[in-house]
């Protein structure tokens, strides 16, 4: 988009760090020091009730390096990441289709919604049972909790995305000849993407908390496991490691997807900035 | 009530008996009472009528984009058929796809007709060219102003050669200004490469500076109450919109339509 750049001198500059950034480092770094704070003065909180932040800092370099209940600490993160993407894989391929032919084919909707609705308001943790006995306490198992988790925000965001595409938009791919499946492709698809990306990250964050939860209650492997191991070898400081990295690893599935949407939906993030 | 002058094999679109009723849920409402109009090649035929009269629904069924209820659309003495590449429409919301650069959004029509890329670069630079939008070629849409929005959909509109361009109120949405220097480049590209066109408005100067004959619609259920010819060599066909509005000829023609219009308001 050379033609419509701002005619700005091109100095080198290193980018100033913007506000948000600066804020966000400054939260964190001042719950960090209450933390430490309340560990550091005797008599606020005990060392076994909330170990102080170095505690929990030389336990993650030992899990990191060391075995613990089975695997070091990559191992479990590696765990429980390959059981989201299976899950959250399956419900995007699933769902983001299920949704555009809810909203391109309406006689379809009667059919599934009453259907879906029921099973969208059955927690993903009461299917660990019955995937236990199916599955037993393996991969599949986990990822199926995963993919109840993630399915219906897919589902949902499509539809809403395809169905709220503007119909004159249609009216002039039809007269320009285009078909169907050009129409889909071309222009509900594109337009509908924000959306149909909304849903993904719902459904990934869903899916990754959904994991989580079952992953303490079946399972010998993963972040959960590995939390739920903290707890029964009264380590407190391996419950905290085990909770900042589900966050961190959480938080950092968002950035990424965030960024893969603004390389692949360019005229979204485009300056809105009118040139003519 | 009309007599068409072009009626028989040298229309290019023939409008025939066409009516329109819609079911609404307070019952049939009549739109369009069979309506003729036939639309000569290279002629630029501009509707104007009372809001709510049925001029854009009539371009809809025209377009193939709604089906009459009664009636037909002859393009070169055949029927239309569906709506398609033969019959582009400019809509008064632009219709861009948002997700596609201007040059993108011009190209649609060609890709969509399997034109080699070779030969879609050509006429989609070409299109710019005449449109005035090479500089524009790979801003999107949201990037652009109303008016260079409609250009754009001119371009897209046109880049397929299609027999006849139909615009729906295509600078209804437009600011004075911007109104004003669409109206010419659309005089200057009817002029230029005599296209055949059929435009709806309701703005009456619009209709006498660009219409070399205006049909007056009544208003609900929608007839064809008169036609006028606007003479193309009329003194002020080359003047800007602003000077010609001025020429007594021009008002005078302005007067007339407008005074069948105003009785069709009355009596709504």
């Amino acid at each position: 988009m050379t033609t419509i750049a701002a005619p700005m001198a091109s100095r080198p500059r290193r980018a100033p760090l913007s506000p948000p950034l600066v804020y966000g480092a400054a939260a964190i770094a001042f719950l960090l020091v209450l933390w430490f704070a309340a560990t550091a003065i005797p008599g606020v909180v005990s060392n076994k009730v909330l170990p102080s932040p170095f505690d929990v800092v030389e336990r993650f370099a030992t899990l990191a390096a060391d075995t613990f209940s089975g695997s070091t600490l990559f191992g479990h993160a590696a765990a429980s990441l390959t059981r989201w993407l299976i899950g959250v894989t399956v419900a995007v391929g699933l769902g983001v289709p299920l949704g555009v032919l809810l909203a391109w084919l309406p006689p379809l909707r009667p059919a599934v919604t009453p259907v879906f609705e029921l099973f969208r308001y059955i927690p993903p943790f009461a299917w660990v049972p019955i995937a236990v006995l199916w599955y037993g306490a393996s991969t599949t198992t986990q990822a199926m909790i995963v993919f109840i988790a993630a399915f219906p925000a897919c589902v949902i965001n499509t539809q809403l995305g395809v169905a709220q595409v503007d119909s004159i938009l249609l009216r002039a791919a039809k007269t320009l000849g285009a078909g169907a499946a050009t129409t889909l492709s071309r222009v509900v698809l594109p337009v509908a993407a924000p959306a149909i990306f909304t849903g993904i990250r719902i459904a990934f964050s869903n899916g990754w908390m959904a994991l989580v939860g079952a992953e303490l209650v079946v399972g010998k492997q993963g972040l959960g496991f590995l939390i739920s191991q903290g707890q029964i070898n009264d380590s407190v400081s391996t419950i905290l490691v085990g909770m900042i990295t589900i966050g961190a690893l959480g938080a950092l599935i968002d950035v990424v997807l965030q960024r893969v949407q603004r390389l692949l939906l360019p005229w979204k993030s485009a300056t809105t900035r009118p040139v003519a | 009530m009309t007599t068409t002058k072009a009626h028989g094999p040298t229309a290019k679109m023939d409008i025939r008996g066409v009516s329109k009723t819609f079911d609404t849920r307070a019952g049939a409402v009549h739109a369009l009472d069979r309506c003729d109009l036939a639309i000569r090649e290279g002629e630029f035929v501009v509707v104007v009528g009372p809001s709510g009269c049925g001029k854009s629904t009539l371009m809809m069924i025209a377009a193939g984009l709604e089906a009459p209820s009664t009636g037909q659309i002859l393009v070169d003495g055949k029927p239309a058929g569906p709506a398609g590449p033969q019959r582009t429409v400019v809509f008064q919301r632009f219709a861009l796809f948002p997700s596609e650069t201007v040059a993108q959004n011009i190209a649609f029509g060609l890709r969509v007709a399997g034109v080699d890329r070779a030969e879609r670069a050509r006429r989609v630079t070409e299109q710019l060219e005449f449109m005035r939008l090479s500089q524009f070629r790979d801003a999107y849409p949201h990037e652009l102003s109303g008016g260079m929005q409609q250009r754009v959909a001119i371009a897209r509109a046109l880049v397929v050669r299609p027999e006849i361009l139909l615009m729906d109120e295509p600078f209804g949405a437009l600011d004075a200004q911007t109104r004003t220097v669409l109206q010419e480049e659309v005089a200057r590209l009817s002029r230029e490469m005599n296209y055949t066109v059929m435009f709806i408005t309701h703005s009456v100067e619009e209709a006498v500076y660009l219409g070399d004959r205006v049909v007056v619609m009544s208003s609900r259920p929608g007839r064809i109450k008169k036609e006028i010819a606007i003479p193309r060599d009329a003194g002020w066909r080359r003047l800007d919109i602003e000077e010609a509005s001025s020429e007594p000829g021009f008002i005078e023609l302005k007067r007339e339509i407008w005074a069948l219009i105003r009785t069709e308001i009355v009596r709504q």
